[in-house]
């Protein structure tokens, strides 16, 4: 898979190259620095063509003005209509400093507990050989109204609780514990994402059990599978690396970075675990998959995909970042006209909030 | 009075058809538990009917009409097709105001109208959705007087600020050329206030809602029906005031209740709401002829509506 997007991106580079069609009369001696400095601005140019055309080859935004883009703020539109009522997908792109590489790696050791108002309770990373004991941290949840949502759906085994029929069976309500999060639940959790990362690892998305304890078998491989093959576009732009991922298949030969939260959907406390991905391409670009690929309530499953390239925006070495945020829910099902509208917009402005703090954060902006 | 005997015209007042659409909606509905993949199209219907119970209006001291009785029914199809712009809304309406009005009333016994429904739903920015609709369509005094002068076009135009998941603000303004104020400006807002608390003060059905379990809704609330009709050519030389002839009428009606929402299915939801009927006003602005409710009345409304 690896050579097989470098092959393509070696290609993409060299139909650029022959594109510069310099005159072969030119005395290639007799102005050196010229052609050099001549060379560097048109690769530069190109970068910045290139960076533009890809992103408008695959994404909704077909137009971008790079120096416009990197004096706004992070620019937002929803993706493409799908079959599926329960699918929802929403792009995003900006203009940050910095090369690729800093851009990834300020991603990855971005901490969005610190903002309250992302509704991230609690963040913990995790080794690929993960025990209970990564979960603490779920006896300290804080007391408030979702994670008491939550701790009471456990405690009834709520049909709104995504699990399967064999998780369910091993909970057991006795013993003591007090405070927000008893004893019994806080290692009913542990235990059941002890296991779920353990399948992630080994087998990848499709080894996950199915959330089948109340109504019909869902597999959240086949929900992320689903809105990779509604986007067509997406789909093809990012194959190479999904394919070397554990994203809606089997374990794949990227490693992943693992970390599970606890976080507010819709007022209800959920726990979800993750697995995030990047790769660095030709021409210093990056690919990056940031999957949940469990959820205990709220969302089958959300994927975000990032494509960065190196770009010049005023002589500063800066870079293009294409975010695409899609999401699988059962409550999006219900949701028509209007309604799906205005949940478009609210993912539109959490996935803004997000990227500006981020940027802040990063010193973006 | 101007009304002396009570003799109230039975008419079977569109109970039975709104009960016939409800069946039709219903048992679709039920068919489908994925409406995509039964239906292609997206829509939202409504079909509801209402009782309110014998009240009073007067024109003055002395020109009362006393103890008549009032069905409504409304049959609604919009069908909501994702386009580039937006959300299109297309789809036809059937309101029907039927009063148990005692003989010699001047006041008509039906006033109904069909029509079409035009609008779209625009996405401005992540934070604003505005929405554009006319109704076109026969705005009358009863079925067997279908002439083009009844025609009107009311619409009207909004826009939703989202300001968070949990807070909205409306503003909207809805134009009616032969309504008495023919622009109404209108403001709401739709607050989360907790988990299980909404209150979605939006006109016309203005509430707060609490969510019992995730498929009954209890809430209190208002519904204010305002629209224009136009009378028949010779509704006036008949009820003895002849400037009424061909006259345009604006009827309002507020009324205020308590009443559930259930859930049948999650594209079928079944409402039931009772209350008290404090205003209505039947007015032919233009002949300066005016009925304001003096005694309301108790109301009960069912409903079936949903969106697919």
């Amino acid at each position: 898979m690896n050579t097989k997007i470098c092959k393509h991106q070696t290609s993409l580079l060299l139909m650029k190259s022959s594109a510069l069609n310099l005159p072969r009369q030119f005395p290639r001696y007799a102005c050196g620095w010229l052609v050099l400095v001549s060379l560097l601005f048109v690769g530069l140019t190109i970068a910045r063509a290139d960076a533009v055309s890809e992103l408008a080859s695959f994404s909704i935004f077909d137009k971008v003005d790079l120096a416009q883009l990197a004096k706004s703020d992070v620019k937002t539109a929803h993706g493409p209509p799908m079959r599926t009522s329960r699918f929802l997908a929403v792009q995003s792109c900006y203009v940050a400093p910095g090369a690729p590489a800093q851009q990834m790696e300020a991603l990855r050791r971005w901490d969005p507990t610190t903002h309250r108002e992302l509704k991230v309770f609690l963040h913990t990373d995790l080794s690929s050989s993960p025990s209970p004991a990564n979960f603490e941290k779920l006896k300290n949840a804080p007391d408030n109204s979702p994670v008491r949502s939550f701790v009471a759906a456990t405690q009834k085994l709520s049909p709104d609780l995504q699990i399967s029929k064999d998780e369910a069976k091993k909970f057991s309500a006795g013993g003591g514990g007090g405070g927000t999060m008893p004893a019994p639940v806080a290692t009913f959790w542990a235990d059941v994402l002890t296991s779920r990362v353990k399948s992630f690892v080994s087998g990848g998305m499709s080894a996950e059990p199915p959330y089948d304890h109340a109504g019909p078998s869902i597999r959240a491989s086949d929900e992320v599978n689903g809105l990779l093959r509604e986007q067509e576009k997406i789909r093809r732009q990012f194959s190479g690396f999904l394919g070397a991922t554990a994203i809606g298949h089997g374990a794949g030969s990227l490693r992943p970075e693992l970390y599970w939260e606890l976080l507010d959907v819709d007022d209800q406390g959920v726990v979800t675990l993750g697995a995030s991905y990047n790769r660095g391409g030709a021409g210093s670009t990056y690919q990056a998959a940031d999957v949940l690929y469990y959820a205990s309530g709220g969302y089958y499953v959300a994927l975000t995909l990032y494509q960065l390239w190196p770009v010049t925006v005023e002589g500063k070495p800066s870079t293009l970042v294409w975010r695409g945020d899609m999401i699988s829910a059962a409550s999006l099902g219900s949701l028509h006209g209007v309604e799906r509208l205005g949940s478009e917009s609210v993912m539109m402005k959490n996935i803004t909030k997000a990227v500006t703090l981020f940027r802040r954060d990063s010193g973006g902006r | 009075m101007e009304v002396d005997e009570h003799v109230k015209t039975f008419v079977p007042r569109s109970l039975v058809l709104v009960g016939c659409a409800s069946l039709f909606f219903a048992s679709s509905a039920l068919a489908a538990e994925n409406s995509n993949s039964f239906w292609p199209l997206s829509g939202e219907y409504t079909a509801d009917a209402t009782y309110v119970g014998e009240g009073d209006v007067e024109r003055n001291p002395r020109k009362k009409v006393s103890d008549f009785d009032e069905i409504d029914s409304d049959i609604r199809l919009v069908l909501t097709p994702r386009t580039k712009f937006g959300v299109l809304r297309l789809g036809a309406e059937w309101e029907r105001f039927s009063f148990g009005l005692p003989t010699g009333a001047a006041l008509p016994n039906t006033l109904q109208s069909f029509s079409t429904i035009i609008g779209l739903d625009m996405q401005f920015s992540d934070s604003i959705i505005v929405r554009a609709e006319t109704q076109p369509g026969l705005y009358n005094s009863g079925l067997g007087h279908l002439f083009w002068d009844n025609f009107n076009m009311p619409f009207l135009i909004g826009g939703t600020y989202i300001y968070s998941p949990n807070l909205q603000l409306v503003l909207g303004v809805s134009v009616d050329v032969e309504r008495k104020y023919p622009v109404l400006p209108a403001v709401g807002v739709r607050w989360k206030i907790a988990p299980q608390w909404l209150l979605d003060a939006v006109l016309p059905t203005p509430r707060l809602q609490y969510e019992l379990t995730r498929d009954v809704s209890l809430y209190a609330g208002a519904t204010v029906r305002d629209a224009t009709f136009r009378v028949d050519d010779d509704f006036g030389v008949s009820h003895g005031i002849p400037r009424l002839n061909h006259a345009v009428l604006t009827y309002t009606e507020i009324r205020t209740g308590a009443g559930f929402d259930w859930k049948i299915s999650p594209i079928v939801t079944f409402t039931g709401e009772v209350g008290y009927q404090p205003y209505r006003e039947f007015d032919f602005y233009r002949a300066e002829v005016r009925y304001n409710q003096s005694v309301g009345a108790p109301y009960g409304t069912i409903s079936l509506h949903g969106a697919f």
